[in-house]
């Protein structure tokens, strides 16, 4: 449903997006994840008709998305990372406007901002101000807005961007209640744990390539296997740092200062309190010791790590998948 | 879609009127205009008839109707940049233009959405003073079809100046930057073209290539609002008291010694006018469009080489 073909896009000099190659399938919902600046929101914009590639294709559907952007627009609901909306209108006049922007039949508008109202639960605020919702709520109008037209495909860029908790998890269920109504989603997002509960694929971009794309399940099988640890020592930092590197069951050492170091640690509780035994016998003064959370995501930071140095972008595909 | 639903049912448009007119800042913007351009209106009258309206002669009322105009189109050219210089640039600092550009609307009805309800409102205004210029046909001294020449090119000037702005809403990431560049053409149209035309005259007295440089002056005054508004007041303008004012008599001799009122002065200025709305807003609509501005270079680049 969403496919791009050896898609570039430079900007001067520096590539945002290198030979991308992504297939997304109907009716899948699809996480796009990397750090910022790894080239995803440069993606969706060329998806979403915003921005011409250097080169390559993109396709929505069979419609390609620099020759017939009037037909992808028309499939497409999409949702920047950052969007404004009009203040000084109600949430009703809102939708309608863009339902009439949109083409929708006018009978048919009335009917379609009831039922999306009710389904990102802003029902009660149907004839409040836009600029009188919360950012949370905000999120939400969004989402209904880019269902006006009642697409097939939806291109979300960090929709849950700067929300808090609450407001993250509601519009995580909305998100998931679109996969029941056949909806094919291209989400993007730096928070992969959040993306995992929600995507039925996921791939990674790093520096604008795909360097990795799986099922869900597979990223998460992968994951549960390592945890990551942070030490914090009163001095030798560093030197702790080597000490742990050359440790069998390190993987990684993420941070590295002079009174903290970050690891990720592929073992279980019984290796993992015998390398705290080891580190305390090897004359490291040991302040304090936890995991920390989100380790899907350090994993998924590591294995881009992995691929720099071997340099090959589809090996980690392969393997992953 | 049929061409007027196309047209006339474009939901931008609708919807920045709705926006732009149901504030109170409007209702209050229109009252107070209506206020200031009544009370001027009653005091000319009140100093120059001392109530005793019988008395009014038919070229004081001309005198009104010229002052009345000349206001008016201050106005315009005030409020105009300061309410069209922000259309696209605002949407884009407002981060709603890219959701805009990826609905169905093209850059086309998007760029012609925001010309034609920047400059309704300032039609309005301008159709809102019709009452205060009937006072004028009270007394005599002007024509309805002057009034009505005024007014049409006081809407012109008024389109004219709104595709400049637009043009440079769309062109210029900044609002600030926009209202910047469009006021500095405002002033160029009617303060710069008048100074080089003044220049132009005076050079054209002690040069051998008078007949060039004559043309050329004519063609500034032929371009500047200000003075083809003066050459549709021509015939009253002669005979105002405030012709005796060297600032009122030095534009109606240039009206008269250029020949403004002339076909070719107001083809110059329907060309001008009419055609640079057109290029502007094209040029807009070009920007408008994603990777407009990448295209537009490639395309150069491979004529360049040609």
């Amino acid at each position: 449903m969403i496919r791009t073909e050896n898609l570039c896009k430079k900007y001067g000099k520096f590539e945002a997006v290198h030979d991308l190659n992504l297939d997304v399938r109907p009716g899948t919902v699809f996480g796009f994840v990397g750090e910022n600046g790894a080239g995803k929101t440069t993606t969706l914009s060329i998806l979403a008709t915003l921005m011409l590639p250097t080169s390559g294709r993109a396709y929505i559907g069979s419609a390609e998305v620099t020759s017939e952007p009037a037909t992808v627009r028309r499939l497409i609901g999409y949702m920047p990372d950052v969007f404004g909306v009009y203040d000084d209108l109600t949430v009703r006049e809102y939708l309608g406007f863009y339902g009439t922007a949109y083409g929708v039949a006018s009978h048919l508008i009335e009917q379609r901002t009831k039922e999306l109202l009710h389904m990102v639960n802003l029902e009660e605020r149907a004839d409040a101000y836009v600029h009188a919702l919360s950012r949370g709520m905000q999120q939400r109008l969004g989402l209904a807005r880019c269902l006006m037209h009642d697409p097939p495909v939806l291109i979300l860029d960090e929709p849950a961007s700067g929300l808090d908790p609450r407001s993250r998890i509601e519009m995580r269920e909305i998100i998931k209640s679109l996969r029941g109504r056949g909806k094919t989603v291209l989400i993007s997002s730096h928070i992969l744990p959040e993306l995992a509960d929600m995507c039925d694929e996921i791939g990674i971009i790093k520096r604008g390539a795909l360097v990795a794309c799986a099922s869900v399940e597979v990223v998460t099988a992968r994951a549960s296997g390592q945890r990551q640890m942070c030490l914090e020592v009163l001095h030798d930092g560093k030197q702790l740092a080597k000490w742990a590197a050359h440790h069998a069951l390190v993987t990684d050492v993420l941070v590295i200062e002079e009174q903290k170091v970050e690891l990720l640690f592929a073992g279980g509780d019984e290796e993992q309190a015998e390398f705290v035994r080891d580190l305390l016998q090897a004359g490291y003064a040991l302040k304090s010791f936890h995991e920390v959370g989100g380790s899907l995501e350090d994993l998924f930071l590591h294995l881009t790590r992995e691929e720099d140095h071997a340099g090959k972008q589809t090996a980690a595909s392969k393997q992953m998948a | 879609m049929h061409l007027t639903e196309r047209w006339f049912g474009n939901p931008l448009w609708r919807k920045e009127l709705r926006q732009r007119m149901r504030s109170g800042r409007t209702v209050l913007a229109l009252s107070l205009y209506l206020f200031v351009i009544g009370a001027v209106a009653f005091i000319f009258m009140y100093v120059n008839v001392q109530g005793q309206t019988l008395l009014l002669q038919p070229a004081r009322t001309a005198e009104l109707f010229m002052f009345l105009s000349y206001l008016q189109l201050a106005m315009i050219s005030f409020v105009t940049p300061g309410i069209a210089a922000g259309t696209i640039s605002g949407e884009r600092e407002r981060q709603t233009l890219a959701v805009l550009l990826t609905t169905p609307l093209s850059p086309t009805s998007i760029i012609i959405a925001k010309f034609i309800s920047s400059i309704s409102f300032l039609l309005l205004l301008i159709v809102m003073t019709l009452p205060l210029y009937s006072i004028v046909f009270l007394f005599g001294g002007v024509v309805p079809s002057q009034v009505f020449a005024v007014f049409g090119l006081q809407s012109l000037t008024l389109g004219t100046i709104a595709s400049v702005s637009i043009f440079f809403s769309t062109w210029l990431r900044k609002t600030g930057w926009s209202t910047v560049f469009s006021y500095a053409t405002v002033a160029l149209l009617f303060l710069g073209l008048a100074i080089l035309g003044y220049f132009l005259d005076d050079l054209s007295a002690h040069s051998p290539d008078q007949g060039i440089l004559s043309w050329l002056s004519s063609l500034c005054y032929s371009i500047n609002p200000l003075y083809m508004q003066a050459s549709l007041e021509a015939t009253v303008g002669f005979i105002t008291p405030a012709f005796h004012q060297p600032v009122v008599a030095s534009v109606f001799s240039v009206v008269a010694s250029h020949d403004l009122t002339s076909f070719s002065a107001w083809f110059t200025f329907l060309l001008v006018y009419v055609g640079g709305s057109f290029v502007l807003l094209i040029a807009s609509i070009w920007r408008l469009r994603p990777g407009g501005l990448i295209v537009m270079k490639k395309r150069l680049v491979k004529w360049l080489m040609r």
